[in-house]
């Protein structure tokens, strides 16, 4: 080791035996390339290019519980349609052995407006998405339904396309929608992608 | 970042996400080219990153610290990509025979490469010259065409900066 080598690291470690061992520990960190890596600038321009394209709706809106009620009535009227537009996207509805989630549109769909009925079965959780507005899916397209917890770990709930008329969709989730509390609705391409896109086309959360 | 520009992320505000963007692209495309070697698969592993951020803004809890929430979505995206890379027939970008790196090595890039983007330019530069180009400190000095002393002087306050902004690497 040269001098100066010797004096440079003298001086990196910051003369303290417990800087050195911490320095140490991300030596080899330093010492990749990838550390340095610097994002393209299209990456931004790509990521806010979409986020303009297809804002979700606004969330900042505290939780609503309706009244008891509300429940009944909105389940038979389909209010619960209503009430999420009323309240800005999201309210929720709670029966015994089921939950009700109002879902709403983004600004792909702001029409479109609906619920999800949870019920936990012996299978797992069968949600049923009532919905209202929501053009069906192209060729080539499909809509999927997804749910979402507060890690940002999404699964998805199933497929489809409202093509026949009927909106209404039975879906299944191997997980707690407790414990994935955010549901949505992408629209995604025949390609084979399992992923999410960020076609957000509806958006809902207790 | 201040409890104003979190709770503004949370709804989605778009000033708010190009904040964090800012703030966090540096380790997001760090560990996303850690993970896959390629900067096209890092640049879209990126992107889908802060677009899931996005996403999922309403759910992220402004009581807790943004990094590592960021850093969770980030780290499963580039792994996703990369497993989807494994699943492809043919693949010149990743080479097929490597397991993805350990996710310690992954979090210590991450919160490396977050520590050094609160150093000033100059302190990065010294940091980056010593150990990534693995210059000396004369050799820094002719390459900066600066004095020797502002080299030790600024290499020494960038070392202590990084190592105090790292501390609690050693703790975990």
């Amino acid at each position: 080791m040269t001098e100066d080598r010797a004096d440079y690291l003298a001086s990196a470690s910051g003369h303290e035996p417990a800087d050195a061992e911490r320095l140490d520990l991300v030596r080899d960190v330093l010492s990749r390339e990838a550390t340095w890596a610097e994002a393209p600038p299209e990456v931004a321009d790509r990521l806010f290019a979409s986020i303009q394209s297809g804002r979700p709706p606004v969330t900042a809106t505290p939780t609503r519980k309706p009244s008891r009620w509300l429940a009944p009535v909105a389940a038979v009227l389909g209010l619960a349609a209503i009430v999420a537009v009323v309240v800005g996207i999201t309210g929720v509805l709670s029966s015994a052995d089921e939950r009700v989630v109002a879902i709403g549109g983004t600004e792909l769909h702001p029409e479109a407006t609906g619920r999800a009925a949870i019920r936990e079965t012996d299978s797992g959780w069968w949600i049923q998405l009532d919905i209202s507005d929501l053009p069906p899916a192209e060729e080539g397209t499909y809509y999927e339904g997804w749910v979402w917890n507060d890690d940002g770990d999404g699964v998805s709930i199933g497929t489809f396309h409202l093509r026949g008329g009927d909106e209404s969709v039975a879906l299944w989730s191997g997980v707690d929608p407790s414990s994935y509390p955010a549901i949505w609705v992408t629209l995604e391409d025949e390609d084979g992608d399992p992923g999410a896109s960020e076609r957000i086309v509806m958006w809902g959360r207790p | 970042m201040d409890r104003d520009l979190l709770d503004r992320f949370r709804t989605g505000d778009e000033s708010a996400v190009k904040a964090v963007y800012e703030r966090f692209r540096g380790p997001v495309f760090a560990i996303s080219m850690t993970v896959l070697h390629d900067r096209g698969l890092a640049a879209d592993a990126s992107q889908q990153t802060f677009m899931k951020a996005w996403q999922a803004a309403s759910t992220y809890d402004p009581e807790r610290e943004l990094g590592p929430w960021i850093y969770a979505i980030a780290r499963r995206t580039a792994i996703d990509i990369y497993r989807k890379q494994m699943r492809s027939v043919v693949s010149d970008e990743v080479d097929s025979t490597s397991p993805p790196p350990a996710l310690d090595t992954i979090w210590e890039v991450f919160e490396v490469r977050a520590a050094l983007d609160r150093l000033s330019d100059e302190e990065r530069q010294v940091i980056k010259l010593s150990h990534f180009d693995g210059l000396t400190h004369v050799e820094i000095a002719e390459h900066m065409d600066i004095p020797l002393g502002t080299v030790k002087s600024r290499s020494h306050r960038a070392h202590q900066k990084l190592l105090e902004l790292l501390k609690h690497l050693e703790e975990t």
